[in-house]
């Protein structure tokens, strides 16, 4: 191999977002829209397992709340002819993710399960991620958020309690991850779907959130992910997120179809 | 040239005088004036951040959608004010234009002190600004490094070579002009002047030095002209953010950039020359046809970029653009900070086609404090305004700054004003051999006093 | 160095060395031993959960939960993959049960009363005084027993607690049990009973149906179960076998009809008269699957569509098109909840929509109403006797009849209209106990406070409402040591019963709680053979219970059958079904209609910071109260989005800050209860409007249930404000986010 396409392909390398080029794992949610109720129990669930913090009334005011997964509602119609929609958006872990490349300290980067992941101690505040995020799924620790005694006996152990000035975002339960690819490896097996369900999924009363390995073509979100239904969200923008939403039917439904 | 040689009468003595009168002789009032400013900093930009950094970023009015306000619009706006000092300093010099030598200096000190509040305001507004050294790729056991694509970045390799640059750049031009001043000057201004002259003598070898230098540095940083803007305006540009996505932000941050930092030279000279009517003899209505020329030329400029960013959003004709659109142009207050926008840098500009209103006081004073407002408004409308309006209506949230915002935005203005009122205390504000140079006669046998 | 100097620093050095280490051991914390346990018990192993098996109390639903213990505290709850009722899923509600456990604001031991009655001033005593305290108060009435009451929550509990309670007050001979529930579904029951001759709420088979048709029952949210429902939704979408359609009946669109596919935004009130037309239409085209339809036109004379297009708002061909769909799609299937629960006449509404199932056939077969089965054999029954009413309690406190008080979970004062004069009453009591975790509304009257265990540290036991194909029998157990000096809810009974002595001693358990309970399942193990199927010993048995969390019944339930008769219903249709608002329409033009969030539900989830942060689903509103009116009427009232508005009814005011909602009737506006407590904790308390306040007070006789959609309202705007919401905007302005397709589509990708 001669230098200059040495050269050239390193050039390449750069210019592709993360280091691997194939991921140990692809971590994927599929969330059908069609069964999503809207009920909140995902955006509770996240608040138990990821020691989110309760900012109160005037902060939430400024639209500081540190909701890592929130649930989107479009109206659409005027009465008596309303259609609501509801979408839960998290961190959709892009594949080309913008916050990834914006981060100076490269405090935001894509892991080898395909994963975006925050790495709190080498956050600066920078809030670079955070703008270019079209989803707005980054957060911010705008404080130093403590918990009313005893209420912080109910943190999870597993999970990093974060400092004030740092940026955060749903981590698909990475500790989950970790637990269960320890568990595996103590087992001398491979990860197999429905090791790992994140809080969200695991809560979901309607059934409408499924998490596992795209890599896995049995897996049942790789089998979910071929429906006709699926769109990812704002794809338009090329992100390439690991979120797969299934289109809500609906009476007025679009009806385009992608395939 | 005729101006330009109006000045030709004057001996160097004449010269060493006057300009050494400026640093020397001043009544109790300019220092009560300093002292004040500087007190304003420590009250109103100490402080506050001082607070801030206790309490966390929450005391700012930031909120999800909108994390960059009002620090990043000073950070920008002055890295716009710092432009004009390359400009003059760099562009002019290696075309030769002769009325730059007057104003030379001034610019370059506000370049110098507009770069310590930008590098301020980039620590000002992060979460962790304890932790600002790991911008820098600095070689550390945990083999930690930076992100070499982020805009970011860009930004610490642009400013940092921009503020090191600017600081050798007006050094070099120090060094003859404190050699010249150390024969008159007494005190402890001889002794600062001695150490840092280096034993210039003014020998042909060390003036021929010098002028390389000055060339070579001048070459160096003319590219930073167009660069260190252009690097800014990529913080916003690369991202996918409606109103910061376009290919027009380059250009359209660097005419800001020099129309603000023309306003703002303009501003000061005019300021200088109330405080010192020595200065009238060397900062001429010749200066302020020239740079009113300057400032209508790119404010021409900036209203064509600025009317092309808007219809480069109206072209894309996709929601996200039209609705930032109509949230900037159409949203009350908004809307009236736009029209407040154009009238400054669009409409007022137009005045100073009448050469007459170029000279008159209307023209120094209230055209260049006017630019400068409607280019802070201009990175308003830009950076917190179109994080207002991204892709997720249901995330949609409008930010208003708080006191501790403003209090620090005020505060940082005092400590330039007052930085740069000590400067003149201390180091001539008028280039001594430029303006000799100006005078035109070859000294070679005579010592110069 | 000089050999004295030498000596000289090495005396300070020691004598520093020791002050040194004297100083560490002065100043050191206690705490900053990572593990304190020589010997650890054998479940706590650093950083690794155990996760234990109860139950959710936080609604009447007994979903199934396992509680993440690490470090020997309650750190998560999630729901019990194994348990038929919400097979492993979770309500934001059940989330937050941790933070009722970790509550900065419990009870932490007995108290006494300091202050004013209702100021929520208290001492701590020892749980000898407390117990003594009452045991002597009570010994005091012996000659009168029928003066003590007790007022209990109607939460549909079948437990041993209980069974403890209601032979604590029959030992003591006092007949005098009041239960108040705001959000009971005591007007279904009572309804279902009449009508179908059900005693517990049937299996409404959603997962299995092709046609949802629900007038007002929110079950996304907080009706009956909703995570049971909402897992039944998500199958009924998107389960496999064919997509069934919801369309949902109601004034004001609640979360569930946000999820329709249809919203019929009948008149307020007129459910069921839109219910009774369906039917008629339904058999005026031939349609009806009822054997006795003939008899039904005639009974139904009055609800030809044409007729009731007017009163209820929907027009004649929509009432048409719902019925042949309806009647058409196999199987369909009609509930009603919400608003239908909360009108005077519920009953008669609840009735109406039988009416239809049984018209369109939908009784007792899959997919439809599905009769519960039979409860298990000695499972310990409901608190039965006659429904005793809160008029009757406030009557009998006005006469002076009631001497002693015992609350046990319910908090009448902030979930009874101010009508109800329920403060009044409570002050007319010379002795008031309470057994309450937290310092509420009708706690703040007590004279004692026997605070319980929280149930994540309690003994108990649970007897959800019957399925298809099973009939859970769950059980609590403690996951964490209890954090304060409080005791289990059935011992303090027992303790108190043994206290006060004679016959009330003699009916308490001789043990513990916790061995009167297993005693007790013991019992139960011996008489339901399909227990034994596995486990050959009771201890076996148990363990597995415990391990488990409870006992499912499987496939030794079938199903009962059921239907409607004419002649049952009759007499409840007899009078208009349409159901009658307090106020004149001129002085008062809106319907009020009130409407419990999952997250609050009748305001016992206020005291908890994550549910109080928790986004509404309709309206993104946290924190606080809200008015839900539809843009034009708020439009032509000069109010918009934020403001204050005061909401006058002829029995009050309140004042709340408006939403404007897209969905809802121009002359209805929506309050949503939960909010406004005056005590109940820092989270809950002065925070937003309590619009029960403002309600007449209506009590349905036959059911006790207090009707909340009864009153007509009238809207003034009184201030500017902003609302605390996360909705930045909530249209997609064409940017098509949330991507969709039409049924038809959806079938032929399907095909």
């Amino acid at each position: 191999m001669s230098i200059f396409s040495k050269v050239k392909d390193r050039l390449e390398d750069l210019r592709r977002p993360g280091y691997f080029k194939k991921y140990d794992h692809k971590f994927t949610m599929v969330i059908d829209l069609d069964r999503c109720n809207g009920c909140g129990a995902c955006v509770s669930a996240c608040y138990a397992e990821n020691n989110l913090p309760v900012v109160g009334k005037e902060e939430c005011g400024k639209s500081r709340a540190l909701n890592w997964i929130r649930i989107e509602r479009y109206v659409e119609g005027e009465y008596p002819d309303v259609k609501v929609k509801f979408i839960p958006v998290m961190c959709q872990h892009c594949s080309k993710a913008p916050c990834e490349t914006a981060c100076p300290v490269y405090a935001t980067y894509h892991n080898q399960d395909g994963l975006n992941v925050q790495v709190y101690n080498r956050c600066v505040g920078t809030f670079t991620c955070a703008t270019y995020c079209p989803y707005d799924a980054r957060r911010f620790n705008w404080f130093t958020y403590k918990r009313e005694k005893p209420l912080d006996q109910q943190y999870n152990p597993d999970v990093t309690v974060r400092e004030m000035g740092i940026m955060e975002k749903g981590t698909f339960c990475i500790q989950r991850i970790r637990a269960a690819k320890d568990r595996a490896k103590d087992e001398k097996r491979a990860l197999k779907d429905g090791d790992v369900t994140p809080a969200c999924a695991q809560a979901c009363p309607t059934g409408a959130m499924v998490f596992g390995d795209l890599n896995d073509p049995e897996s049942r979100v790789s089998k979910l992910a071929k429906s006709p239904r699926r769109f990812r969200l704002l794809e338009e923008l090329n992100t390439d997120p690991s979120v797969i939403y299934l289109k809500r039917v609906m009476k007025d439904g679009r009806g385009t179809s992608e395939e | 040239m005729a101006e330009g040689h109006q000045k030709s009468s004057m001996s160097y003595k004449d010269v060493n005088e006057d300009i050494y009168g400026i640093i020397t002789r001043s009544g109790i009032g300019y220092y009560i004036i300093c002292g004040l400013f500087g007190a304003g900093a420590a009250v109103l930009f100490i402080l506050p951040w001082a607070y801030q950094i206790y309490v966390g970023q929450g005391v700012s009015g930031l909120n999800v959608p909108v994390f960059w306000g009002i620090y990043l619009v000073n950070f920008v706006f002055w890295v716009g004010v710092a432009h004009a000092g390359t400009l003059i300093s760099a562009m002019l010099f290696i075309t030769q234009t002769p009325w730059r030598r007057a104003i030379s200096r001034g610019a370059e000190t506000m370049t110098f002190f507009a770069l310590m509040l930008v590098t301020l305001f980039i620590f000002i507004h992060m979460g962790r600004p304890w932790n600002f050294y790991w911008t820098f790729p600095y070689p550390t056991q945990r083999q930690l490094w930076t992100n070499f694509i982020s805009p970011l970045t860009f930004d610490v390799f642009a400013i940092g070579t921009y503020t090191t640059s600017s600081i050798v750049f007006l050094y070099f031009g120090l060094v003859p002009d404190l050699a010249a001043l150390s024969h008159t000057a007494s005190g402890w201004r001889k002794k600062l002047y001695e150490f840092l002259s280096f034993g210039w003598r003014g020998t042909d070898a060390q003036w021929y030095t010098q002028n390389k230098a000055c060339m070579f540095f001048s070459a160096f940083i003319m590219p930073l002209v167009v660069s260190v803007h252009s690097v800014v305006s990529w913080d916003f540009a690369l991202s996918l953010v409606p109103g910061y996505s376009k290919t027009v932000f380059a250009p359209y941050f660097v005419t800001g950039a020099l129309l603000s930092g023309f306003a703002g030279v303009l501003l000061m000279l005019s300021i200088m020359r109330e405080a010192y009517p020595v200065m009238k003899k060397y900062v001429t209505d010749y200066h302020y046809d020239r740079i009113g020329l300057f400032v209508l030329v790119l404010s021409l400029m900036w209203s064509y970029l600025t009317l092309m960013e808007v219809v480069t959003g109206l072209y894309a004709n996709t929601s996200q653009e039209i609705e930032h659109l109509k949230f900037k142009l159409a949203t009350p207050p908004y809307m009236q900070l736009f029209i407040l926008m154009i009238f400054c840098n669009t409409v007022l500009p137009l005045v100073y086609i009448v050469r007459k209103v170029r000279g008159s006081v209307f023209g120094r004073f209230v055209v260049p404090v006017l630019v400068l407002v409607g280019m802070w408004l201009e990175r308003y409308l830009i950076i917190p305004n179109s994080l207002s309006r991204k892709f997720l209506p249901w995330m949609w949230q409008d930010y208003a700054p708080t006191w501790v915002e403003i209090s620090i935005s005020l505060g940082t203005l005092m400590m330039f004003i007052s930085m740069f009122m000590m400067f003149v205390k201390v180091f001539p504000i008028i280039a001594l051999f430029e303006v000799k140079e100006d005078i035109g006669v070859p000294m070679k046998n005579r010592k110069h006093h | 160095m000089k050999r004295r100097d030498f000596l000289k620093y090495i005396g300070i050095g020691g004598a520093g060395t020791g002050l040194g280490y004297l100083f560490g051991k002065v100043t050191q914390s206690p705490g900053n031993k990572l593990i304190p346990y020589l010997i650890p018990p054998e479940d706590i192993i650093p950083g690794v959960g155990a996760y234990y098996a109860t139950f959710c109390t936080e609604c009447s639903a007994g979903c199934g939960i396992l509680v993440k213990v690490m470090d020997g505290r309650a750190r998560k709850i999630e729901g019990n993959p194994r348990h038929p009722v919400n097979k492993g899923k979770l309500c934001m509600r059940g989330q937050a049960g941790v933070q009722g456990l970790y509550n900065p604001d419990r009870i932490k031991a007995p108290m006494k009363r300091s202050g004013e009655r209702g100021t929520g001033q208290f001492v701590e005593i020892s749980w000898d005084d407390a117990v003594s305290t009452l045991a002597k108060n009570l010994t005091e009435l012996n000659k009168k027993p029928e003066q003590l009451y007790l007022l209990t929550s109607d939460m549909r509990r079948r437990g041993h607690q209980h069974t403890v309670a209601s032979s604590f007050m029959s030992g003591f001979g006092s007949p005098n049990i009041i239960r108040h529930d705001l959000l009971g579904p005591g007007n279904l029951e009572f309804a279902n009973h009449a009508s179908m001759g059900l005693s517990a709420i049937p299996h409404y088979d959603i997962e299995n149906t092709r046609y949802l048709l629900s007038f007002g029952a929110d079950f996304s949210s907080a009706w009956l179960s909703p995570v049971s429902y909402g897992h039944a939704y998500g199958q009924m979408r998107q389960g496999g076998n064919g997509r069934g359609k919801l369309v949902q009946v109601e004034p004001r669109m609640s979360l569930t009809g946000a999820n329709a596919d249809e919203w019929v935004a009948a008149r307020p009130g007129t459910e069921g008269v839109l219910s009774l037309s369906i039917a008629y239409a339904i058999i005026e085209k031939g349609l009806s699957r009822a054997g006795d339809a003939g008899s039904w036109r005639s009974a139904l004379g009055a609800y030809r569509p044409s007729e009731a297009a007017k009163t209820v708002d929907v027009s004649e061909e929509r009432i048409y098109s719902l019925a042949k769909e309806f009647a058409q799609a196999r199987p369909s299937l009609a509930i009603s909840g919400g608003n239908l629960e909360g009108y005077e006449n519920g009953p008669s509404c609840h009735m109406a929509v039988s009416v239809l199932n049984h018209v369109a056939g939908n009784i007792g077969i899959k997919g439809g109403v599905i009769p519960s089965p039979e409860a298990l054999a000695s499972a310990p029954h409901p608190m039965t006797g006659p429904k005793n009413s809160l008029s009757r309690f406030a009557a009998d406190a006005e006469a002076g009849r009631i001497k002693t008080l015992i609350v046990s979970g319910s908090n009448p004062v902030f979930t009874a209209p101010k009508a109800a004069k329920v403060e009044d009453a409570l002050a007319k009591i010379p002795f008031i106990a309470s057994f309450s975790s937290y310092i509420d509304e009708t706690t703040a009257y007590a004279d004692i406070i026997l605070p319980p265990h929280h149930p994540l540290e309690d003994w108990g036991d649970e007897f959800s409402e019957p399925g298809a194909g099973f009939a859970p029998a769950t059980v609590m157990q403690p996951v964490v040591s209890p954090l304060y000096d409080t005791k289990g809810l059935g011992d303090i009974f027992i303790m108190v019963g043994k206290a006060v002595g004679g016959k009330t001693a003699a009916r308490m358990p001789s043990a513990e709680f916790k061995d009167y309970l297993r005693g007790s399942w013991k019992e139960m193990y011996a008489k339901n053979r399909a227990m034994a199927a596995g486990a050959p010993t009771f201890d076996e048995f148990w363990i597995r219970t415990l391990s488990e969390g409870g006992w499912w019944g499987a496939e030794s339930v079938k199903p009962r059958c059921a239907a409607v008769s004419v002649h049952a219903v009759k007499e409840h249709l007899s009078k208009s079904v349409a159901a009658e608002f307090e106020g004149d329409e001129k002085a008062y033009p809106f319907y009020l209609m009130l409407y419990p969030q999952a997250a609050m539900r009748d305001g016992s989830g206020a005291l908890s910071p994550w549910l109080q942060e928790m986004p509404d689903p309709m309206t993104s509103v946290v924190w606080g109260s809200w008015v839900e009116i539809n843009g034009k009427t708020a439009a032509s009232l000069g109010i918009s989005e934020g403001d204050v508005v005061s909401i006058e009814s002829p029995f009050g005011k309140i004042t709340a800050q408006a939403y404007l909602a897209p969905g809802i009737r121009p002359d209805t506006i929506a309050v949503p209860i939960g909010q406004g407590h005056r005590q109940y904790g820092r989270y809950a308390k002065d925070r937003g409007a309590n619009p029960i306040e403002i309600l007449p007070f209506k009590e349905n006789p036959k059911t006790g249930q207090i009707a909340v959609n009864s009153t007509r309202v009238k809207v003034t705007k009184i201030g500017n404000g902003r609302l605390v919401k996360q909705e930045g905007a909530a249209r997609e302005l064409g940017r098509d986010i949330v991507k969709t397709m039409t049924p038809a589509e959806f079938e032929r990708i399907k095909g």
